[in-house]
C-alpha cells in the first residue's frame, strides 16, 4: 500500500507517497500523512532524534506546501511528530528506535482505519427508529455511522448539495444504493427543512482545541439554524483529527486569505452631481458598471457562479463550540468543553 | 500628590461613642418585627461595636467614611522607613494588589449613631470591612511592615523580599504571623495565595539535614525560580503566543492598563506586525494613561476613549485584548472594573475576546458574581500624574452626610463573553480552565 516513489533525483518524494496512499478510498488525509511520514523515517539517514525530528518537520511543510487545505493534513502530522518525540528511548541504538517509530506508525493507521468502525457504533444508541437525519456534504465517518443504523433502524437522511463541489449529490447516491430514503437538499434549503429534522449529524476535518469544528463550508451555517431551532448538532470525527489549533473567528483561519470574500476592484465611477433636489440619482452608474466586469448572460433560466467567483469563496469554516451538543469520537462520547482537556493532556508535556 | 497620611491618636479604653452603638434601637421588639433595614442597622451597629472595642479605634470627627483616606496608624511610627511617595500607576504584577485603604480609618466612626451615617454602603460593607492595621505584634520582620504599608499606599510596583530572611528555625511559625500582617493590610488575593502556598509547600519539603544557611538559599532559590518560571518566563511565552492572534491591519482594544497586554503590544510592534490599539479607560484609576503614553512612544497608532464611549467604536475592534487579575476554575474572569463591560459589548458584536493570564493566577474556586469579593479603591485621585488644569481636589468626589462613593476595583466576567484564555501552557477556552492544574501538573 505504501509504495515508493521516487522522484526523477532518486529521493524519496514524500508528497507522491502521499497521494498514491490516497488513492485507496478509506484513506483520509491525516492518516495518509502519518503514513508518509513513517515511509519517511525508513528511508531518513538521519542519527539522531533531532535530526530525525527535523526531517519529519520539513516532510510536514512539504505535505502541505501541496494542498490548498492543510488543516486535517496538518493534524495528522503534528500528533505523528508529537508521538515519535515523546516515544520513551529505550532501545540503545537508534537504527533500533527508528524501526520501532515506523512499526508504531504503521499499527497506528491501520487501527485507525476501524476508528470509523468505532464511531459508528457509538453512535448507534442515539439513532432513534424512524429517525429524520439531517446530513452536509460528504462524509466517510458519517457514511459509516449511517450505513450501521441502516442494519437495526429506519432512517431517513436530508443532505445537503454543499456547493460548488456538490459532494451531497455522492451522499445521495450512496445511501440510496442500500436503500435509505435520501434527499437533497438546496444549501439556502436548510432552514425550511431544519423543523422536520430529528437531529444533524456531520463529519468532520479537524476538531479544534476550542472545541469547535472546521468542515465543508455550510456546517456553521447549519450549526446555527439548528441552535436557533432546538436540533441537537453531533460532529464524528476520530481523534486524529484533533487540532491544536485556536481559530478565534472565521477569519483566524489558516485556510482564510484575503482574497476570499474580497470585492472586486472597480474602475472608479465618473462623478456625478447629487440632485439638488430628492429626485431620483441619474443611472450613469449602471451602464459603467455592466462594461467592466466579464458577465456572460446564459440564456437558460438556471444561471451559475463562474469558476472566478467561486475561487473567491471559502472551502471550509469553523463552528463554535457553543453550537456542537456532542462529538463522537473512538476515545469516547466528549462535550466541546471536553476536546481541550483531550488536547491539553496529550499534547502538554 | 496624595494627601499626607494623619496619625490619629487611639485611646486606650476604646472611643468615648463606643457605648452608643450599644444601645439597642428604641422600641426593639422581636426581630421579626423590625423591618429588614432595621434589622440590617441593627447588625451593622453591633459590628461597629465589637471592631470598636476590638480595634480601640480613632477617634476622628470626621463622618464615617468608608473609602477613606490611607491613615497609616501606629506602625507608621514604629517603622523608620515611610513608603514613598511615587505616584506610579500600579501594575498588576504578582503583589501588586490595591489594597483595601478602608481598613484604615473607619471603626468607630461608623457607630456614631446617626443611622444615616451607618446605612452608609451596608450592602457593600463585606468588602469595606476595614481593619485597622494593628500595631506590630511581636517581631513583623521591618520588611514586611514596609510591604503592607506600601500595599496600603497602593504602591507596589517590584516585588519585595519575601518573609524568610530570618534566624529562626521555625520558619513556617514565624511566617503565620507575617502574612496575617499582610493580609490585614490588605485582602489576600488569588495570586498571593498561591504564592504563599507554594512557598509552605517548599518549606515543608525542604530537607531537615540541610545546614541553616543552604536550607535558606535553597528556599531563596526556589523562590526565585518561581518568579522566573511563573511570572518572567510565563509572560514571555504569553507574549509571543498573543502576538501569533495579532494580524496586519487588526485595531486591537484594550481596558485599563494590563501588564502582559503591554508587553504583547509592543512585542508584536517590534515584530513589524501593523496594527492599531484602541485603550479604553475608566475612572477614578485612570490606568489606561499611562499604557497609552508606552504606546505610543513606541510608535503604535493609538486611540484612546473613555469606557461610555464604548458602543460608538466596537463595530470598529476586529480583536479585544485584556488582561486579568485572576481566572476561577469555572472560567470566571476577575478583572479590573470594566472589563465585564468590554467583553459582553465585545460578544454581543461578536468580536473575539482573548484574556492574557500567566497561570499563577488560577484559583480552584468558583465566582459566580463581582459582589462576594471585592476591593474598593480609594478616595481622591491618587494615580494620574500627569498635568491637569484644575486642582486635583475639586475633582474628586467626597462623602457627605447624603453621598456615599463606591468604587469597586474589581468585576467578574463570565465565561461565556470570553472566547479565549491565553497562558504560558497553551490557549485555553474559558470552559476548560479546569485543565490547567493537568498541564501544569506535566510541567512541574
Amino acid at each position: 500500500m505504501a509504495s515508493e516513489a521516487s522522484s526523477s533525483k532518486g529521493e524519496f518524494d514524500i508528497y507522491q507517497t502521499y497521494r498514491k496512499i490516497l488513492d485507496d478510498e478509506e484513506m483520509s488525509p491525516p492518516l495518509a500523512a502519518i503514513l508518509s511520514l513513517s515511509q519517511l523515517m525508513v528511508e531518513s539517514n538521519a542519527g539522531t532524534m533531532f535530526e530525525l525530528v527535523k526531517e519529519l518537520h520539513d516532510g510536514a511543510e512539504e505535505l502541505k506546501r501541496h494542498t490548498t487545505n492543510p488543516i486535517s493534513l496538518n493534524a495528522g502530522c503534528e500528533l505523528f511528530i508529537a508521538f515519535v518525540t515523546l516515544f520513551p528511548h529505550e532501545s540503545d541504538s537508534f537504527a533500533e528506535l527508528k524501526t520501532e517509530l515506523v512499526k508504531q506508525g504503521q499499527k497506528y493507521a491501520k487501527e485507525a482505519i476501524s476508528y470509523r468502525n468505532k464511531i459508528a457504533e457509538l453512535m448507534l444508541d442515539f439513532i432513534k427508529d424512524d429517525s429524520v437525519i439531517l446530513t452536509h456534504s460528504y462524509s466517510r465517518v458519517v457514511m459509516r455511522a449511517l450505513l450501521h443504523a441502516h442494519k437495526t433502524k429506519r432512517i431517513s437522511v436530508y443532505v445537503t448539495e454543499a456547493r460548488p463541489r456538490g459532494l451531497g449529490v455522492k451522499t445521495h447516491e450512496v445511501l440510496t444504493a442500500v436503500g435509505i430514503p435520501c434527499t437533497v437538499v438546496l444549501d439556502s434549503a436548510v432552514a425550511y427543512v431544519m423543523d422536520k429534522v430529528d437531529f444533524v449529524l456531520v463529519g468532520s476535518e479537524a476538531v479544534v482545541e476550542s472545541g469547535g469544528l472546521i468542515n465543508a463550508v455550510g456546517s456553521n451555517q447549519m450549526a446555527i439554524i439548528a441552535k436557533a431551532a432546538h436540533k441537537p448538532f453531533y460532529a464524528l470525527a476520530e481523534s486524529y483529527k484533533f487540532h491544536r489549533l485556536f481559530p478565534l473567528s472565521q477569519y483566524d483561519l489558516p485556510t482564510h486569505n484575503p482574497s476570499i470574500l474580497s470585492f472586486p476592484s472597480l474602475p472608479p465611477r465618473p462623478f456625478v452631481t447629487p440632485p439638488t433636489t430628492s429626485g431620483v440619482s441619474p443611472p450613469i452608474a449602471k451602464s459603467g458598471i455592466d462594461e467592466s466586469l466579464n458577465v456572460t448572460p446564459t440564456s437558460s433560466s438556471e444561471r451559475s457562479m463562474s469558476a472566478e467567483m467561486t475561487a473567491k469563496n471559502p472551502d471550509v469554516d469553523y463552528t463554535r463550540p457553543d453550537l456542537i451538543s456532542l462529538v463522537f469520537s473512538d476515545v469516547g462520547i466528549l462535550t466541546p468543553e471536553a476536546i481541550s482537556q483531550y488536547l491539553v493532556a496529550m499534547f502538554a508535556g | 500628590m496624595a494627601p499626607a497620611p494623619s496619625l490619629p491618636i487611639h485611646p486606650p479604653n476604646g472611643p468615648v461613642n463606643g457605648d452608643a452603638s450599644k444601645q439597642p434601637p428604641q422600641g426593639r421588639s422581636s426581630q421579626k418585627s423590625m423591618t429588614k433595614a432595621e434589622r440590617r442597622e441593627l447588625q451593622e451597629k453591633q459590628r461597629a461595636a465589637k471592631a470598636a472595642a476590638k480595634a480601640g479605634g480613632p477617634v476622628n470627627g470626621a463622618p464615617s467614611k468608608q473609602a477613606a483616606k490611607p491613615t497609616p496608624q501606629a506602625t507608621a511610627a514604629a517603622t523608620p522607613k515611610r513608603p514613598t511617595k511615587s505616584n506610579e500607576a500600579p501594575a498588576p504584577t504578582a503583589s501588586a494588589l490595591r489594597t483595601q485603604t478602608a481598613a484604615r480609618a473607619r471603626a468607630a466612626s461608623v457607630s456614631v449613631p446617626t443611622p444615616a451615617n451607618a446605612r452608609g454602603l451596608r450592602i457593600f460593607s463585606h468588602f469595606g470591612l476595614p481593619k485597622p492595621v494593628s500595631v506590630a505584634k511581636g517581631d513583623i520582620h521591618p520588611t514586611i511592615l514596609r510591604l503592607a504599608l506600601q500595599f496600603s499606599e497602593f504602591k507596589i510596583t517590584d516585588y519585595a523580599t519575601p518573609p524568610n530572611n530570618t534566624l529562626s528555625r521555625h520558619l513556617m511559625t514565624y511566617l503565620s504571623p507575617q502574612i496575617s500582617h499582610l493580609v490585614a493590610a490588605r485582602p489576600m488575593s488569588v495570586t498571593m495565595g498561591n504564592a504563599i502556598r507554594q512557598l509552605k509547600l517548599e518549606i515543608s519539603g525542604s530537607d531537615i539535614d540541610l545546614p541553616e544557611q543552604d536550607a535558606k538559599d535553597a528556599l531563596c532559590q526556589k523562590i526565585d525560580n518561581y518568579i522566573r518560571d511563573r511570572i518572567i518566563i510565563a509572560d514571555q511565552v504569553i507574549e509571543e503566543t498573543a502576538g501569533n492572534k495579532i494580524k496586519d491591519g487588526d485595531v486591537i482594544l484594550t481596558y485599563a492598563r494590563s501588564s502582559v497586554v503591554q508587553k504583547v503590544l509592543l512585542g508584536a510592534h517590534a515584530e513589524g506586525r501593523q496594527f492599531s490599539v484602541i485603550v479604553v479607560d475608566s475612572r477614578p484609576m485612570l490606568e489606561g494613561k499611562r499604557l497609552l503614553s508606552v504606546l505610543a512612544s513606541a510608535g503604535i497608532q493609538c486611540t484612546y476613549i473613555l469606557l461610555p464611549a464604548l458602543g460608538a467604536i466596537i463595530t470598529e475592534v476586529t480583536l479585544v485584548l485584556v488582561g486579568a487579575h485572576s481566572i476561577h476554575s469555572n472560567g470566571a474572569v476577575y478583572s479590573r472594573a470594566g472589563t465585564a463591560l468590554v467583553a459582553m459589548m465585545a460578544k454581543l458584536h461578536s468580536v473575539p475576546v482573548v484574556v492574557c493570564c500567566e497561570t499563577y493566577k488560577y484559583s480552584e474556586t468558583v465566582q459566580l458574581d463581582s459582589f462576594t469579593k471585592n476591593e474598593l479603591a480609594p478616595q481622591g485621585d491618587l494615580f494620574s500624574s500627569f498635568p491637569s488644569v484644575k486642582a486635583r481636589d475639586s475633582l474628586t468626589l467626597e462623602n457627605d452626610e447624603h453621598l456615599e462613593i463606591l468604587n469597586p476595583l474589581y468585576d467578574l466576567t463570565p465565561p461565556n463573553c470570553i472566547t479565549a484564555v491565553v497562558t504560558e501552557v497553551g490557549v485555553i477556552p474559558p470552559n476548560s480552565i479546569g485543565s490547567i492544574p493537568v498541564a501544569l501538573g506535566r510541567l512541574l
